[in-house]
């Protein structure tokens, strides 16, 4: 028997000084109530036959003291929790990963996987051994340790109330590896899994060293029908912001032909309702086109047709939020350019000013500054396109002059060419540059770089070798998309732009701002600090739906971005009994039996709680007193 | 002396914890009163009586109804001499009358400790009693005396007469005050003492004489007084609503006993009580002491009204 609380000498001392007490307050509890009465002749004659059985009395107030002794020493045996020593000899040291996966949302058991998963857990914790430690995880997209490798189940306990699902997927790679460096060096290393089992348990494995350490897997569900939304996307037409289209994908994960009924929302209005036939296993996309309205947050729903609920209703809603347009303020510095003032015509979000080169202002504030054919000391603010640059003052250094020349390489994924053909753009004249090595060649004819991108200074520029209109590009439809992909690539409005994100992955969120905090509002109300670098706040997004963004303040006006689980992987809900994980050993599946306690000092405090109970009632009875 | 015994010492307070009996108590009103004027003391001997009233005297004189012959002596009054016997039988014999006499009842009201135990509900109900007995026989021209007593004649009402003196009665009685312990001997033996007649002796008491009830009431036997008790009960002295280790002491005496009280217990003490309420009453009848038992749960208009006339103290 060993003491894991107070040490024996600590229990004698305790047991001396409150036995002690308990003696004097038992004497002074003797005291008797003092009673009048009338004639006490009378009592005499009753109390002739008592007096027989004084020694008795006397046997009984003993037994009482006693008792309280007994109870006591329960009491005092209690504080030192004592252990069996054979028990604590060696135990297991088990890691406990809880999936809290989105598929673990699943009702296809009551009320939720989740739910009988934490249940498996407690059960698991009644039934640990004398010597048995355990970590309680969560896994998911990361995993985190909810408690610390402890035998206490009040806090195994409190570590599973803490235990949420997310919609994110489980990363089973990352958990397995945590939980193989906790188990490292431990005795009786043994790790389970609490999982619906869909956790690619073979890539997860690879690269570690699973030959000691058991792994065990504790599955939760039963399947069930499920249907879900696996992508859904919205954006503006590049030419008519004002309208937009969206690309939705639904599958059908189980074996079954299924009827959905989908929703898609504008702004919590329907905009339009559709009834699809899946077959079984089948993905089928679907494109919204030219949609119109003003419409932002937009939200697709499917639901099965026959009006039952699906296995899991997390996938069965999908967000994203339609990219948000400015004006943006756009300073032409030209001593006239007609083909550049019809390209800026195109777009009607452009609040275009035409400068005199010499009434420019570099403090101006302006989002674009155009700079035809002219040079000029880059604008504090903004972005800058320079059109055939002089060579004094020209950002990136102008280099040989050159005839006839096109493109003949060029980025291909550069936004600034975004829906444009160059291949065949012809100009007369003009010069290649001398581009620093930070700088981006967009495109370059054979003589030389003739489109630079680039920023000095922290300000962003794009240079053109030559003059458009000394080409056929002003002619072409490439002129004014060129034109307006630099713009836009200014105005962050670009192809980066996603109108959702995907949940279980770090989220950079644009926030042009120079402040270095902002706060999120989450789906579920909760408002959380993250930090911006580099103009963008930086979060790990776990739940689905619309997200507001504050810039500066928690007060500051919100911006909004989406997020989807779009995970096509948890929408398949069908569990997984086993796991098959190369090089592990065997699962143990012992030693977990519900309620065999191994804190001693429980018992010791039922039993005197048992024994108040019976003084309590034997007082009462005054068969002890 | 230890420190617990110096603890032993904190709980006796025996004078203390008698409860006090509220002063002033209104013993009767006037409904209750003009139900008593109906009433008259029934006395089964003849007492010889200083002045003239409704009852028969012993004494022999200048009533109206014979009562006896005796022989003439020197001196006696010829207008009693029988001459219609003289001529008959040759002796001179004198008539004697029976004298219509008043009557002397004396209330003795036991003050002792134990009557005021409790709520005082005896010490009351003893009063009241004593009060209205006391009522009737001013009514009837009777003299009526009352007495205190504890261990001692502590408190005295001369005789008087006349119903005006009721209210003389009440506020005797009203200024009693319940205390000390019972001695009826000695305290009975300093009111025969003070009788200067013969006559009614009322005794109102619990009978808590830790010397014996017997001797007081032989007192006044002994002295040829016609006693009647008047056993005053509360049936909350047989079974006192107690539980667990007491000490009980004597409101009295302070005479002290550790007890656990059990129903067991509790049920013993009411038959002891029985057995002492049966003592006192086979004590009386043997003695041809005439005994009511005044439980404090009887009404007291129902005591009075009902109890006593069918005892034959009323009629």
């Amino acid at each position: 028997m060993t003491f894991l609380g107070l040490s024996a000498a600590a229990l004698g001392a305790t047991f001396a000084v409150a036995g002690g007490a308990t003696v004097a307050l038992y004497i002074l509890k003797l005291r008797r109530r003092p009673i009048a009465v009338p004639f006490s002749p009378i009592w005499q004659r009753v109390l002739r036959d008592k007096d027989a059985s004084q020694l008795f009395s006397r046997l009984k107030n003993l037994l009482s003291l006693l008792l309280q002794l007994v109870l006591l020493g329960l009491i005092v045996f209690a504080l030192g929790d004592p252990r069996p020593a054979a028990g604590a000899a060696e135990g297991r040291s088990i890691v406990v990963l809880v999936d809290t996966s989105a598929s673990m949302q699943s009702i296809d058991v009551t009320p939720t996987r989740l739910d009988v998963a934490k249940q498996k857990v407690h059960e698991l914790v009644s039934g640990l051994g004398i010597a048995d430690r355990m970590l309680v995880a969560k896994m998911d997209a990361s995993t985190v340790p909810l408690s610390t490798m402890t035998s206490e189940p009040v806090e195994l306990g409190d570590a599973l109330g803490k235990i949420v699902a997310t919609d994110t997927r489980a990363d089973f790679a990352s958990g397995l590896a945590f939980a193989l460096d906790v188990l490292r060096g431990a005795k009786r290393p043994e790790i389970i899994v609490v999982s619906d089992g869909d956790l690619d348990a073979e890539t997860a494995a690879k690269g570690l060293d699973l030959a000691g350490t058991p792994v065990r897997l504790v599955p939760v569900g039963k399947g069930g029908k499920n249907v879900a939304i696996t992508a859904f996307s919205v954006r503006r037409y590049p030419l008519d912001v004002s309208r937009y289209e969206v690309l939705l994908e639904v599958t059908n994960t189980t074996d079954v032909p299924a009827e959905v009924e989908l929703s898609l929302l504008g702004d919590g209005n329907v905009v339009d309702v559709s009834r699809l036939s899946l077959k079984a296993n089948e993905r089928l996309p679907r494109v919204y086109a030219d949609l119109g309205g003003a419409s932002k947050m937009l939200e697709a729903r499917i639901r099965l047709a026959d009006g039952t609920r699906d296995t899991l209703p997390a996938d069965d809603r999908a967000y994203a939020l339609m990219p948000e347009r400015r004006r943006a303020r756009v300073q032409v510095v030209s001593r006239g350019n007609t083909y550049l003032d019809a390209a800026l015509l195109l777009d009607e979000y452009l609040d275009v000013t035409t400068t005199r080169p010499d009434a420019y202002r570099e403090d101006a504030p302006f989002d674009v500054t155009i700079f035809d054919a002219v040079a000029k000391p880059l604008p504090s603010k903004g972005g800058s396109l320079f059109l055939a640059p002089p060579a004094d003052g020209s950002p990136v250094k102008v280099g040989k002059a050159v005839t006839d020349f096109g493109f003949d390489t060029w980025d291909r994924k550069s936004p600034l060419l975004r829906f444009m053909a160059v291949d065949n753009v012809q100009a007369s004249r003009g010069n290649v540059f001398v581009p620093d090595k930070a700088d981006h060649i967009v495109g370059a004819s054979e003589l030389g770089p003739i489109l630079v991108s680039g920023s000095r200074e922290g300000h962003p520029f794009v240079a053109l070798g030559f003059d458009p209109r000394d080409s056929d590009l002003v002619l072409r439809v490439a002129w004014p998309l060129f034109v307006l992909n630099v713009i836009h690539s200014f105005v962050e409005d670009d192809a980066s732009y996603l109108s959702a994100y995907r949940t279980g992955t770090p989220w950079h969120v644009p926030a042009p701002s120079d402040a270095s905090v902002a706060w999120v509002r989450y789906p579920n109300g909760e408002s959380h600090e993250v930090p911006i670098k580099e103009g963008r706040a930086v979060l790990f997004g776990e739940h689905a739906g619309f997200y507001e963004l504050h810039v500066g303040a928690e007060s500051a006006p919100p911006s909004f971005f989406a997020a989807n689980l779009s995970d096509d992987a948890e929408s398949h809900v069908t569990p997984k009994t086993e796991l098959h994980l190369p090089g592990a050993k065997s699962s143990p599946d012992e030693g977990f039996h519900a309620g065999i306690r191994r804190e001693l000092w429980v018992y010791f405090v039922m039993a005197a709680i048992a024994l108040s109970a019976f003084e309590w009632f034997a007082y009462h009875r005054r068969v002890t007193v | 002396m230890g420190m617990f015994d110096s603890l032993r010492q904190l709980r006796r307070e025996p004078a203390a914890r008698v409860p006090s009996v509220r002063p002033g108590t209104p013993l009767f009103d006037d409904d209750f009163q003009r139900k008593l004027e109906t009433l008259a003391i029934v006395s089964r001997r003849v007492f010889a009586g200083r002045m003239r009233a409704e009852r028969r005297s012993k004494k022999k004189g200048s009533g109206v109804e014979f009562a006896d012959h005796r022989d003439y002596a020197p001196g006696d009054d010829f207008r009693f001499v029988d001459w219609n016997v003289y001529q008959r039988f040759g002796k001179l014999l004198v008539r004697l009358y029976e004298e219509e006499e008043d009557l002397q009842i004396s209330f003795i009201v036991d003050c002792s400790a134990s009557m005021g135990f409790g709520t005082g509900k005896k010490f009351d109900q003893a009063r009241r009693l004593a009060a209205a007995l006391a009522y009737v026989g001013l009514a009837n021209l009777d003299r009526v005396a009352a007495y205190g007593v504890s261990d001692e004649l502590v408190a005295e009402m001369p005789p008087t007469r006349g119903r005006a003196r009721i209210f003389k009665v009440f506020r005797f009685l009203t200024d009693l005050t319940p205390g000390g312990v019972t001695n009826l001997a000695d305290a009975i033996g300093v009111v025969a003492a003070r009788q200067k007649r013969r006559g009614l002796v009322v005794l109102f008491s619990d009978l808590y004489d830790p010397n014996g009830f017997e001797r007081g009431i032989n007192v006044l036997r002994y002295n040829k007084l016609e006693p009647y008790v008047v056993h005053v009960t509360d049936t909350a002295d047989a079974r006192p609503a107690l539980r667990g280790d007491v000490h009980l002491y004597d409101v009295e005496t302070g005479d002290e006993r550790e007890v656990t009280v059990t129903d067991a217990l509790l049920a013993r003490m009411e038959t002891a009580y029985a057995e002492y309420l049966a003592d006192v009453e086979r004590f009386c009848v043997k003695n041809q002491v005439p005994y009511f038992n005044a439980d404090v749960s009887v009404p007291f208009d129902e005591l009075v009204l009902r109890v006593f006339r069918r005892g034959g103290f009323l009629r």
